[in-house]
């Protein structure tokens, strides 16, 4: 039975490994593989950072609310993470509405559709219902184009033609496939025409812009706010909004499992006794 | 005191009778590996599915504009809801589980040879109710892909010839999946697992009357035997202990494992997400359905006949094995193929989870693949009815008791 012993083996492996695995940020089908970061909250261990939130929760109602909702949650669920009473209702009045409020933008449904052609989506789940979870919120808001990147592509443009070099040099900024130089070709038409491109967006054109830049808000904690830094505290609060039960369901989580294996072993201790007792 | 209450009780209804016969006393194979633990943990897990979904159900709304948003108050605001869904989600998935082990050892060691045959049916039949249930509980929900399954899978009715277009929009009380539809699937998924249960019972009776089978496949005289109780309580009690360990590893640490982020965006009609794919437990059957797409129009229809032939086959198993041995340990022709079967089942599932228009191993289209497996899967019964009606395979000597 050699070979049961091997299934059944497999099978255990794949039972206690699975769950504790973290639901890694794989790339979203087809797209460049999405850079990796490390998140607090990650991890069968992992807690939520709180100043990151608070930070978060700031370069969210200040930017994101401008287009976005953040339905599910109410400026009062802030001080879940140390906000005070009075600091909420500032923020709350920052967006023109009160601490019992919902973070609903304010930008109207009806305005949005005419600047952006579609309602952008509520935030509120955001980290959760895209593939590669909250690595690809970070990977949205930083997959812009950068500096250098535009200048490659303004140069690009300017004659007119792609050479071979152009075309490899582009490929690696852009993250595209250097052997459809057509598809690069017709990005760096779009980009030169003022369209959004985004190095993770499936399709790459969407028709948010680039909503973060260096020093977009002024952090009370005195982090500089580099894009990066920006995206990255954004991220942490959104994945706060998406499951804000998940460090109850975390700390819950150990407590239960250890209770279980104790239990487990007990019963497995009184199992061997009584079957001794059997003759095969 | 208690005694003299069960003593009125039982001139009245031999209830202790029962339990001694049917529970404590009930005679069990002594050899009974660990692979028959599986209906057991089915069993405690259509328990949880019941307690968790009955009050999931208080909290939830079975209307289009309303059950997205109920499932996120149940998962924010109700106290412990989101324990309550995360078991119930993580619960179908543990559910489907059991299960295919539990089909899976009955067809190694032969368990629905004669005399279980009627036993054996009863198990199909909560098969087939199991995954109505799960198909309209993962509609729930309705996200995107409960939305969007929904609709290919209801779609498939209008496949059958004559009646199918009416049908189905008798079964969506409408002209699409919409409201109406939300609220026939809660109705029923409120429904069909106390059918389930009850189907259950049935199951057990049948199973008490013929008693366990066990891995030698063979008739069992009474010294081989042991009573349930101390032995299987404690044996059972402690395959709970392992489950539950491993299933709230998923529920606590690794909830959303088995569920597509698709179905956190709210059910829109308008827009069809760009890949759409059934729940892990049916991919199997969904690959065999899209492996017949060479017979044109009548593709659909075809393909929902053999995709429903996939698991009723499982109705007729019993007569097709011929082999005067139950079990496949004495059988190695039969086991070996066994288990092409099962990783055959797992490329099915594999096939299923992709794009129907994916290449793979360097441009074959993965179609290629699905209808070979498909070929497979259903070669498993046929040959395994050759192998031993014509007696090619010759079964190791067998122990007349243990
Ligand atoms: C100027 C308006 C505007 C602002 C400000 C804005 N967004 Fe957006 N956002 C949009 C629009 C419009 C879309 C829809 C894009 C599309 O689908 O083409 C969108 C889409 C998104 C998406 C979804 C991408 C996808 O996969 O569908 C994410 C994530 C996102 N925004 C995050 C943010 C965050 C975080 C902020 C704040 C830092 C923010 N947005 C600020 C307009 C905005
Ligand atoms: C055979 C047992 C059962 C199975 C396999 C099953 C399966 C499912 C599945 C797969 C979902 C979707 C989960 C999700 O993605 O959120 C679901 C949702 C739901 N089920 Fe069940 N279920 C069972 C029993 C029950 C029972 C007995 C009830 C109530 C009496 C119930 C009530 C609900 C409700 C209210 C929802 C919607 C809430 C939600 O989506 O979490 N279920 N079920």
């Amino acid at each position: 039975m050699d070979f049961m012993n091997t299934v059944k083996a497999a099978l255990v492996t794949a039972a206690l490994v699975l769950p504790v695995l973290p639901q890694t940020g794989l790339a979203s089908s087809g797209g460049p593989p999405l850079p990796q970061e490390d998140w607090s909250f990650k991890g069968i261990f992992g807690q939520f950072d709180q100043a990151a939130l608070k930070r978060g929760a700031k370069v969210t109602i200040e930017v994101c609310l401008g287009c976005h909702s953040i339905k599910y949650i109410k400026f009062d669920h802030l001080r879940q993470f140390g906000f005070t009473e009075a600091e909420v209702s500032e923020m709350a009045g920052g967006a023109g509405l009160t601490k019992q409020d919902k973070l609903v933008s304010g930008l109207a449904p009806a305005d949005a559709k005419e600047s952006f052609g579609l309602v952008p989506p509520d935030l509120s789940l955001m980290t959760k219902a895209r593939k590669g979870y909250e690595d690809y919120t970070f990977a949205i808001l930083t997959g812009y184009l950068t500096e250098e990147d535009t200048a490659l592509v303004d140069a690009a443009k300017e004659d007119g033609t792609l050479s071979p070099e152009e075309i490899t040099k582009l490929a690696s900024a852009l993250h595209m496939d250097p052997h459809h130089p057509e598809k690069i070709d017709e990005a760096v038409k779009r980009i030169a025409n003022g369209d959004h491109f985004n190095k993770y967006f499936p399709g790459n054109f969407l028709a948010m812009p680039a909503p973060l830049s260096a020093g977009a808000v002024t952090y009370a904690d005195g982090t500089e706010a580099t894009v990066k830094q920006l995206a990255k505290d954004v991220t942490t609060f959104l994945a706060w909004a998406a499951e804000p039960t998940q460090t109850e369901r975390k700390s819950t989580g150990h407590k239960v499992i250890l209770y279980l294996i104790v239990l487990t072993a007990m019963l497995y201790a009184v199992k061997r006794r009584i079957w001794a007792r059997v003759h095969h | 005191m208690f005694k003299g209450i069960m003593e009125w009780v039982d001139e009245r209804l031999p209830v202790t009778e029962l339990i001694k016969s049917q529970a404590t006393e009930y005679p069990t194979p002594k050899n009974l590996n660990y692979w028959w633990n599986f209906g057991s943990l089915a069993l405690f897990v259509l328990i949880i599915q019941l307690v968790t979904g009955i009050f999931l159900a208080m909290h939830y709304k079975p209307d289009a504009a309303l059950a997205f948003d109920s499932v996120e108050h149940i998962m924010r605001d109700v106290n412990w809801g989101w324990l309550l869904r995360y078991l119930h989600a993580n619960g179908a998935t543990a559910f489907f589980v059991m299960i295919y082990i539990h089909i899976l050892r009955g067809m190694y060691y032969g368990s629905h040879r004669k005399p279980r045959e009627i036993l054996w049916w009863f198990g199909v039949i909560i098969f087939f109710a199991l995954m109505g249930t799960a198909f309209m509980g993962y509609v729930l929900p309705w996200g995107q892909m409960s939305y969007w399954g929904a609709a290919v899978i209801t779609n498939l009715v209008s496949a059958l010839p004559v009646v199918g277009q009416d049908l189905v929009v008798w079964v969506w009380g409408g002209f699409a999946v919409g409201d109406p539809t939300l609220n026939r699937f809660f109705a029923l998924h409120f429904l069909l697992p106390f059918v389930v249960f009850g189907l259950v019972i049935l199951h057990m009776w049948a199973l008490h009357a013929v008693h366990s089978n066990n891995p030698d496949g063979i008739d069992l005289e009474e010294k081989d035997t042991i009573p349930f109780h101390p032995y299987f309580t404690i044996k059972d009690l402690y395959g709970v202990g392992v489950f539950l360990i491993v299933f709230c590893a998923f529920v606590f640490y690794n909830p959303n494992f088995f569920l597509e982020p698709d179905n956190y965006i709210q059910a829109d009609p308008m827009k069809t997400p760009a890949h759409i794919v059934p729940e892990w437990y049916f991919l199997p059957f969904y690959a065999v359905l899209r492996s017949i797409d060479f017979l044109g129009t009548m593709s659909k229809l075809v393909g929902v006949i053999a995709m429903g032939a996939a698991i009723a086959i499982l109705f007729i198993l019993p007569f097709l094995d011929r082999s005067p041995v139950r079990s496949f340990r004495y059988r190695p022709i039969s086991r070996a193929l066994f288990w092409i079967f099962v990783v055959d089942c797992f490329v099915l599932g594999w096939v299923g989870y992709n794009p129907a228009d994916a290449t793979v191993f360097g441009g074959m289209p993965i179609i290629y693949v699905g209808r070979t497996a498909t070929a497979i899967y259903f070669s498993y019964f046929a040959l395994l009815w050759l192998v031993t009606a014509l007696k090619v395979e010759k079964p190791q000597p067998v122990p007349k008791s243990l």
